[in-house]
């Protein structure tokens, strides 16, 4: 599989990615910034218990025995629980408690009396809270816990970033998968269409892909059957080109027979002179549809040798060259070596053949016609171009051409006496032979039709 | 008047052919199915046979074989056009030559009056005429008057197109002979493009003399044509 950015593997990947993370986000976020507003932790409840607890025994000890008693006290406290705490008056002075420069910063905070107040320092959680003591007299209390209480945000960032590595490769992964169940039926559905348009009617959607029960096995089975269908309706077709051109020859045959019976009783006229030339004309057209047909169905199995492109070519050339002079022009060849084709040499001679004709018919009186012959480098291939200084053919038609009969608007083909096969067959000879065919306009003016065919492996 | 068997399905064709091969000095007898086909061609009676190969029933090939075992009368197969492989079977099965369907009529009479004029050069011309004289080379003995070729004394079964090809090229043994030249003097025609008739006879030829010394007798002369070796006489 390869990914563009517009693949729909890569998108349909990306939305859900996408989603799961600013879900993941969005979840955070939530928690992080709503949490400390209107919830107090487990910790942070019990925190506030205990130093409501030691507050007021602290406060009872420092009015009964001073800030020693208190101290100690404290001193014992910290042992005890590992909490941190200091006792301060309302002003912030310290009356209690060993540990309290560290506490120093809260002094001055505002403390609202009777709510604790919660501070996180370096991830250390505190409390203040505000006393009355017994005298009326306002005290001020703080406990830090010594231990960090959960992973508050931003402590480790080695950690933290291995945690959202592990989610973000993990909800990938995922996606990843259901991505794929989403998208392989379709680029396998895709694989079958695009044999089948280049022509291989047997293509179909693997089986497996039928049997399953949701819309995309719909999918499969829909397309599968349309395959065959279009299958089962094209080889009709092609089976009924074949068999009526087949049984076109038997008249033919008898109109041959009884034409020189004619001929033969009558004498010689003008009117048997046409009507032979037009029984050959039948002839050449019932010929090549009949070729056409079968190289579409491909029943026959073709005769592959090692064929002598360059001499077959130079042949052709030869003898195109004495119907182009009728008409005062020339045909030029120029071969770059002797290429050897591995292929059907009557189907090749007669696809080249078909593109020099039409060449010559179309080059115009008195022009010339250019052929040559040279191999590309990789893959090994050996290409011929065919150039005429006819009128060309407009842009839109130039891959109809090769369609059986189609004719360009303002065609003088019918005239000049082309069936309107000549480049349907070399268009399919080019095909089995693993070729292509390709035709553009020229500057000033006229077509040049390129066949590109593979070069036999010598050894 | 020569009598020619046509064996074709087709009653109007083979009806308009009788008329138009009367004039030309041939009886046509038309058969218009493979079995009696196959019945009529091996009586002996006929000089030449039209053996269409898309026939109802017995094929067109089938006839052919079992004429083949009983009988070198010259055939003439009709092809359609452009079946390659029926035509290939059909030479290699021992028909003389083959007409693309539809045909010329002028272009059938002209090649039955090859095949007869070549099936007919033995027997017509004087035994006197050293051209037309009995030819040795090495172990193969052909007398053309007596239209009999033998390896060694051991006769070979050849039809006549077989038989005409072997005379050619004995005559000229070890002198190329080109296919066009072959064609001409072995089929009465010029040779076509893309025609492997005469290939095919040489083929069928070369199965029948068999190996000299682990060798071809009849070498092929790539890009020109065919030699009868030597060779085998220089030992």
């Amino acid at each position: 599989m390869i990914f563009t950015i517009r693949s729909l593997f890569l998108k349909i990947f990306l939305w859900f990615w996408g989603t799961v993370i600013a879900i993941g986000i969005t979840f955070i976020l939530t928690w992080v910034l709503l949490h400390p507003r209107n919830f107090q932790s487990a910790s942070e409840t019990n925190l506030a218990d205990t130093a409501w607890i030691s507050g007021k025994a602290a406060v009872d000890i420092f009015e009964q025995r001073g800030s020693v008693g208190a101290s100690a006290y404290l001193q014992q406290f910290t042992i005890k629980t590992h909490l941190k705490s200091c006792l301060f008056d309302s002003s912030g002075s310290l009356l209690a408690g060993e540990v309290c420069p560290a506490l120093d910063d809260i002094r001055s905070r505002d403390v609202p009396f009777d709510v604790p107040a919660f501070h996180r320092r370096r991830g250390f959680l505190r409390v203040l809270i505000s006393l009355r003591g017994s005298r009326g007299r306002r005290y001020i209390y703080a406990v830090e816990s010594s231990e960090r209480p959960g992973p508050p945000p931003g402590i480790s960032f080695a950690s933290v970033a291995l945690r959202w590595s592990v989610a973000f490769l993990v909800s990938g992964f995922i996606c990843y998968l259901l991505t794929r169940y989403l998208t392989a039926p379709i680029l396998r559905l895709r694989e079958a269409s695009r044999h089948l348009a280049a022509g291989d009617l047997g293509a179909r959607a693997p089986a497996g892909m039928e049997r399953r029960r949701d819309e995309l096995g719909s999918l499969v089975r829909d397309f599968n059957s349309m395959a065959a269908r279009i299958e089962a309706l094209v080889s009709r077709q092609r089976q009924l080109i074949y068999d009526i051109s087949h049984e076109l020859r038997s008249p033919l045959a008898r109109l041959n027979v009884a034409l020189d019976l004619g001929r033969q009783r009558k004498g010689d006229d003008p009117a048997f002179d046409q009507a032979e030339r037009d029984i050959a004309c039948l002839d050449e057209m019932i010929e090549r549809l009949l070729t056409v047909a079968r190289l579409d169905t491909s029943a026959a199995p073709m005769t592959m040798a090692p064929v002598e492109f360059t001499a077959l070519v130079e042949q052709i050339v030869r003898s195109a060259g004495f119907e182009i002079q009728e008409q005062e022009g020339a045909i030029h060849l120029s071969a770059q070596g002797q290429y050897v084709v591995q292929g059907n040499a009557e189907l090749l001679h007669s696809a080249i053949e078909n593109i020099i004709r039409n060449a010559v018919r179309y080059t115009g009186r008195g022009n010339a016609v250019e052929v040559s012959l040279e191999s590309t480098g990789d893959p090994v291939l050996v290409r011929i171009l065919v150039r005429d200084q006819g009128p060309g053919v407009p842009e839109q038609d130039l891959l109809n051409i090769f369609h059986p009969f189609y004719r360009v608007a303002d065609d003088r083909n019918r005239e000049s006496g082309g069936t309107g096969l000549g480049l349907a067959i070399a268009d399919r000879v080019a095909r089995i032979h693993n070729g292509t065919i390709t035709a553009r306009n020229v500057i000033p003016h006229g077509l040049e039709v390129e066949m590109r065919l593979p070069l036999a492996s010598r050894g | 008047m020569d009598r020619i068997l046509i064996v074709d399905d087709d009653v109007d064709l083979c009806r308009l052919l009788a008329e138009r091969l009367l004039p030309e000095g041939f009886a046509l007898e038309a058969v218009h199915n493979g079995t009696r086909g196959l019945e009529r061609a091996v009586s002996h009676e006929h000089a030449l046979i039209i053996l269409d190969l898309m026939l109802p029933g017995m094929g067109g090939l089938d006839v052919l074989r079992h004429v083949r075992h009983q009988s070198p009368v010259p055939v003439l197969v009709l092809t359609a056009r452009g079946e390659d492989v029926d035509r290939i079977l059909g030479l290699e099965i021992g028909a003389d030559d083959y007409l693309p369907k539809p045909f010329n009529p002028r272009e059938l009479i002209a090649r039955i009056r090859a095949i007869l004029r070549r099936a007919s050069v033995g027997n017509s011309t004087s035994a006197g005429n050293s051209r037309n004289g009995p030819i040795a080379v090495g172990d193969i003995h052909l007398d053309p008057a007596a239209r009999e070729a033998s390896i060694d004394g051991a006769p070979i079964d050849l039809t006549s197109v077989e038989f005409n090809l072997l005379e050619v090229l004995l005559r000229d043994a070890g002198h190329v002979l080109t296919r066009e030249q072959l064609t001409e003097s072995v089929l009465g025609r010029k040779l076509g493009t893309f025609d492997r008739v005469i290939d095919v006879h040489v083929s069928n030829l070369r199965k029948k003399l068999g190996h000299a010394h682990g060798e071809e007798r009849i070498k092929t002369v790539r890009g020109s044509g065919y030699v009868f070796a030597l060779r085998t006489e220089a030992r």
